[in-house]
């Protein structure tokens, strides 16, 4: 549990930070919860993409066993969650079915699409054809938050939160410092203090107001898939437009939100080797003041992409080369996979370290846990790697693992996710991915 | 029909021993695309906007490549919530410095009769706007700029203030942030579509300079110069001959050869001692200085990239190279010879290096890159469910060579890899970082092979073979031709592709006329209709 004084945070915040101005506080932006928020009631519900590359070994991977509680067990890949088995739920047996065309990249579009690869992506591009799902989720409960989504990744990449089928992007930042100044800046409101008015930022406004009518002017000449990038550019300019807006309104209070340390510079590699334990812990002590502080209750976080040749500590060679190279029973590709978990579970318990209500913040999230590939060296796709953290708000089961007879689609545990953020889809996914029925045995 | 004005290049062809009919190729464009402006594009364009002092925060909206270059990934990309916020810094951080006291002469030319100036702040954003948006404004969007413009100087009290503002708002407008292409009705030729004259302006700058246009193209552009074959010919001359030519054909070789990887690239540096963090940039000045004497300097044939004995190194890689550094500081020419065992392109760290794994050699890699870079081949991904690995170096298999053996015997994997492992086995003598060895594991390392037949015994060779392989010139024809469009091509273009391998060939393979033809090729001109 994290203690800080609020006071102090908010002199050492609010010191010289604009003009501030007491306004009457305007609740109904934040869904009427402000004053739910303060005694851990109607807490938002938040998801989640903790993501790595090349996947996993299977039969070192599938827990043993199936159903809830001591019904099944961690096998050796997952040992790192065992302390944190409660609040998971582990998919086996699933298949992303929209083909296999682009090694890492299909399986992507197909766990967080549902869909096949656009059919611009050339055999190295990847270009999704439609949004990804923490795009499609931050569209209804990313609307009334400074953030609609944020995303992070221990590793520099281009990420795969997906707006539209464009191959407009989402990246990452990869950078705990810049991560920091782009949430806490001097625009950041503590919920429940008072507002800031600077003069400067309604003319900002007014200059968004303009771009957004350039935007208008253009539109109406460009062709159709133009269009909808020029939507997307649009969309961000709103955007910006509205978080501005905000700032003039008082925050409502959230008892577990604190202002994080500000983190120092990147740690440097180490002998070609970065520290990624170092990286991704300082930025998610960043994202869950984000998620705490209600700044956003969305997320990807790229652990590590797709095809990435990271020098892990201790082994001979890239992770990509040795998935593919490594002989036998791959000792090294099973070490790496080992330690990405042992990175999952500091994450997750980051995440529970926040008392927020009754619970954590992890019991308010769903965080999808899954990778590219299933086994790297032949980059299969079916018996998906998929685990879920936390039960989003009491919506999905904890400790329980289904295991799939039938090879069904990946897709069901997406609606299912996408259903217990409250959106109430009847379908997900495209073409031979798509489903209308969502994965009931996981669902509460 | 507009006729191909190659009359320069068909000039110099003449004396070529047997030059090729290039005839007027049939054209079906695709239709007109945004290009956001790749980072590069956005610093050079500001930089020249307002002045190389200008400091231009980071980062920005990260590029992305499709079809092999960033000039083509731009088609696809657009622009995040995450990348809005950074254009927005960034717009207010350049024009704060823009309008400081010791810069805002330049670009304001009208003393303001009271801090509220109306006229002489739609004045200056007339003048400014046409340079940054790289066309006149039309009278609403002077108007609209010009309202936000009073407003803030009524509030915060100066004409500076206001004209901040004005600027940081034409900054983040997708008329700059997007290079709005979109055509118009050709009259000369009814039912089809050309580029406007400043349209032109802004395709021919990018593609040659991959900066904004200059005042002269401007100009030219508002003549209506840019309508017609003579006049974008000799605006295409004009920039070509201009250093700064220089360093748009370096964005384009470091675009083909992926050069802007190399500030990633991570080596073992516990396997590689001649490893550092800045080797990445001296191997990619090596291999752009080579390509830029040869292009401009020498105006010789592209092929001699395999072959040339020429290089250009600094104690860096000349400790690499084995070789006797030239200068002390930066960079100087070495003549290699065979005893150096390698020359051209291929034997350069940069290719070597960026084509190889973190901690060994990779005939695949090295081969891939020839086969689809400089030859453009294709090679479909991999077949799913294929047990990819690698025995471990043993007593019957203790060179590379022989432990990718399966991947050339193995009916699965030979269709593909044959096409690659061959060409990379070539280049067997360099280590991961491109250093030369005749011993791998002890054992003699084997660099003979052969490129689609034509064989080889060792890198130096090779050099040779590839230099004559016909898949050379029509690969750097179709690459430039896309970078220039900033698409791949559609099939409709297959012709203008042909025509443009056909010039480049009467040249002698010199790149430039095949720069000028594509300047006034009609699939750079013309634009299919849009779907709405």
């Amino acid at each position: 549990m994290i203690k800080l004084s609020r006071r102090t945070v908010l002199k050492g915040i609010l010191g010289g930070a604009g003009v501030t101005v007491g306004l009457p506080a305007l609740e109904a932006m934040y869904n009427g919860n402000a004053t739910a928020l303060a005694d851990g009631t109607g807490l938002p519900k938040r998801f989640g993409i903790f993501y790595w590359g090349n996947g996993v070994i299977p039969e070192k991977w599938v827990p043993n066993g199936t159903g809830s509680g001591d019904a099944w067990t961690l096998n050796e890949q997952m040992m790192p969650l065992e302390s944190l088995k409660e609040h998971l739920t582990v998919v086996s047996g699933m298949a992303v079915l929209t083909g296999n065309v682009i090694p890492h990249g299909s399986g992507a579009a197909g766990i967080l699409s549902g869909a096949a690869m656009s059919e611009r992506a050339g055999p190295e591009d990847f270009i999704f054809s439609r949004p990804s799902i923490d795009q499609i989720i931050a569209q209804e409960i990313g609307k009334d938050t400074r953030f609609k989504s944020l995303e992070t990744g221990a590793r520099p990449s281009q990420g795969l939160s997906y707006n539209n089928g464009t191959g407009s992007v989402n990246p990452p930042e990869s950078s705990p410092i810049r991560l920091f100044r782009r949430i806490f800046n001097e625009e950041f409101v503590m919920p429940g203090a008072e507002p800031i008015l600077n003069p400067k930022i309604a003319f900002r406004r007014s200059v968004l107001d303009a771009v957004m009518n350039d935007s208008n002017r253009l539109r109406a000449k460009l062709s159709a898939s133009d269009k909808v990038r020029l939507d997307q550019h649009f969309d961000g300019v709103r955007a910006l437009e509205q978080r501005l807006e905000r700032l003039s309104l008082n925050p409502p209070s959230l008892a577990a939100c604190v202002m994080p340390a500000q983190p120092g510079e990147d740690p440097p590699d180490v002998e070609g080797r970065p520290q990624l334990h170092e990286i991704q812990s300082a930025i998610t002590d960043v994202l869950r003041m984000a998620l705490a502080c209600d700044q956003t209750r969305v997320f990807s976080n790229y652990f590590s992409y797709p095809v990435n040749n990271v020098l892990y500590p201790g082994v001979s060679a890239g992770h990509h080369q040795l998935t593919h190279d490594e002989p036998g029973e791959q000792p090294q590709v099973n070490m790496i996979v080992k330690q990405i978990m042992t990175e999952l579970a500091f994450f997750l318990n980051q995440l529970k370290e926040v008392e927020e209500g009754d619970g954590t913040l992890l019991d308010s999230c769903a965080i999808l846990c899954t990778s590219d590939v299933c086994f790297g060296r032949t980059h299969t796709i079916d018996n998906y790697p998929i685990i879920i953290a936390g039960s989003g708000g009491g919506e999905l089961k904890q400790n329980y693992h289904y295991k799939s007879v039938s090879n069904e689609s990946v897709g069901k545990v997406s609606l299912s996710l996408v259903n217990a953020m409250g959106l109430n889809h009847a379908e997900f996914g495209a073409g031979e991915g798509r489903v209308t029925q969502s994965l009931s045995e996981i669902e509460v | 029909m507009v006729a191909l004005a190659t009359s320069g290049c068909m000039a110099k062809g003449a004396s070529a021993p047997a030059p090729i009919d290039v005839p007027d190729p049939t054209v079906d464009p695709a239709e007109p695309v945004l290009h956001r402006l790749t980072a590069a594009q956005y610093r050079n364009s500001v930089h020249d906007l307002f002045g190389e002092d200008i400091v231009i925060p980071g980062p920005l909206e990260p590029d992305s490549a499709l079809g092999g270059l960033i000039a083509t990934g731009a088609s696809k990309v657009t622009i995040s919530s995450w990348g809005v916020e950074q254009y927005e810094r960034a717009a207010y951080e350049i024009a704060a410095q823009a309008m400081a006291e010791e810069n805002r002469g330049k670009f304001i030319s009208c003393t303001p009769a009271a801090a509220v100036d109306e006229n002489c702040a739609g004045q200056t954003i007339s003048e400014l706007g046409r340079k940054i948006w790289r066309r006149p404004l039309d009278p609403e969007e002077v108007a609209s700029l010009t309202a936000i413009s009073s407003t803030v100087t009524r509030a915060l009290g100066t004409f500076e203030a206001g004209m901040e503002f004005a600027v940081a708002s034409m900054l983040q407008s997708p008329n700059f942030l997007f290079r709005v292409e979109l055509g118009e009705p050709d009259p000369a030729n009814s039912g089809a579509r050309r580029y406007s004259s400043y349209e032109m302006a802004t395709r021919l700058s990018y593609f040659f300079w991959n900066t904004t246009p200059d005042s002269t193209l401007l100009a030219a552009a508002e003549s209506g110069a840019l309508l017609e074959s003579e006049g974008i010919a000799a605006e295409a001359r004009r920039l070509l001959d201009s250093p700064r030519a220089r360093a748009g054909m370096r964005n384009f070789f470091s675009e083909m050869f992926e050069l802007y990887l190399l500030d990633e690239m991570v080596k073992d540096p516990t396997l590689f001692t001649h490893f550092s963090a800045e080797l990445g940039e001296s191997a990619r000045e090596e291999t752009l200085n080579m390509l830029e004497r040869l292009v401009f300097d020498d105006q010789g044939d592209y092929r001699d990239i395999f072959t040339t004995n020429r290089t250009y190194v600094d104690r860096r890689l000349a400790a690499i190279y084995n070789v006797r550094a030239a200068s002390r500081e930066g960079f100087g020419e070495v003549m290699l010879t065979e005893n150096d065992h390698r020359r051209g392109l291929l034997g350069h760290v940069s290719v070597l290096a960026l084509n190889a794994h973190s901690v060994s050699s990779s005939a695949t890699l090295r081969g891939k890159f020839v086969r689809t870079v400089l030859l453009c081949g294709e090679i479909p991904p991999p077949p799913v469910n294929v047990n990819t690995a690698l025995p471990e170096p043993s007593g019957t298999a203790v060179t590379l060579r022989d432990r990718v053996k399966e991947h050339l015997t193995n009916p699965n994997c030979a269709t593909c890899h044959l096409a690659m492992d061959p060409i990379g086995l070539g280049l067997e003598n360099f280590d991961g970082i491109g250093r030369f060895r005749e011993k791998e594991f002890g054992a003699m390392i084997d660099a003979s092979s052969d490129v689609d037949g034509e064989e080889f015994t060792n890198a130096w060779e090779l050099g040779a073979v590839l230099r004559d392989h016909p898949d050379v010139p029509r690969c750097l024809a179709r690459t430039l031709y896309r970078y220039a469009i900033g698409n791949v091509e559609v099939p409709g273009e297959q012709e203008q592709i042909d025509s443009l391998a056909a010039v480049f060939a009467n040249s002698k393979y010199r790149v430039r006329p095949l720069l000028e033809a594509i300047a006034v090729s009609k699939g750079f001109r013309r634009a299919k209709e849009p779907q709405l």
